[in-house]
């Protein structure tokens, strides 16, 4: 019985500047190895790590989708625990492969791909959203709570209120045990 | 006397969408980071318990591939 499944892995920066051919090949491999047939595999986002991991601040995330069989995925995490470019993975059941994930892989391979230059290790700092669009980045930069002459966005005094919102639910939870505490009593009374 | 019901609330940022919750829409999962890196309450978020399991699980998942941080 095969399922498909999801699998994201995230790659040594050293292995992919070496070799990114052998690097993917080295993950789908691994799938192969292990009774699969690789449906899609592709580079998914180059990126700063939000903690190091082994020393590396930065890595290559590589998405699969894979015909494996239930059974095998036990004995293939031990075989990703044990290899040493692979930093972390993550394997998840899919309902199907997504169409787009076959067109980006189909693009990936033609001869027409240049991998992306890779930022040395220590170059970026953490945010979740990384390399975006240009135009994305155009709509987040009038996404603050300065009054800068954005029509769209209406005056927002409340913001902050609601950002000091747990401070001042912190002493209705200190009321918690005091209103616990009379239950704990007549328990008493009554044993 | 009764102190003043709180009047306003602030629009959830997720809450009426229909986009998936998944590890790797990081657009999504980043509106329900606070500022220290916790997962947002569903107070906040205004997701029903299904949705707010699915967006824990993603959070999960992401910070197990340094997508997101533990402690921000």
């Amino acid at each position: 019985m095969t399922n498909t499944y999801e699998g994201m892995f995230l790659v040594d920066n050293d292995l992919v500047r070496a070799d990114w051919a052998g690097t993917k090949s080295m993950v789908t491999g691994l799938l192969e190895k292990h009774g699969g047939t690789v449906r899609s595999a592709r580079r998914w986002d180059e990126r700063a790590l939000a903690y190091p991991i082994r020393g590396r601040r930065r890595g290559t995330y590589i998405l699969t989708y894979s015909e494996l069989p239930g059974d095998s995925i036990e004995a293939l995490k031990r075989d990703l625990e044990i290899t040493d470019g692979v930093l972390r993975y993550l394997i998840l059941r899919a309902e199907e492969v997504p169409a787009e994930e076959l067109e980006l892989t189909a693009a990936e391979s033609s001869a027409e791909f240049e991998m992306p230059e890779i930022p040395s290790d220590d170059e970026g700092y953490y945010s979740p959203l990384q390399n975006l669009d240009e135009d994305d980045m155009e709509d987040d930069s009038d996404d603050d709570d300065d009054d800068d002459d954005d029509v769209s966005s209406p005056p927002r005094p409340r913001v902050r209120r609601t950002e000091e919102l747990p401070k001042s639910a912190a002493p209705k939870s200190s009321d918690a045990p005091k209103a616990d505490a009379p239950k704990a009593d007549s328990e008493e009374v009554k044993s | 006397m009764k102190p003043a019901a709180r009047t306003t609330k602030k629009p959830s940022p997720v809450a009426g969408k229909d986009e998936a919750i998944d590890y790797k829409n990081l657009e999504l999962l980043a509106k329900c980071l606070s500022s220290q890196g916790q997962i947002v309450s569903r107070r906040r978020t205004g997701l029903n318990s299904q949705r707010q399991r699915e967006l824990k699980n993603a959070m999960k998942r992401a910070r197990h591939m340094a997508l997101l941080p533990f402690v921000a």
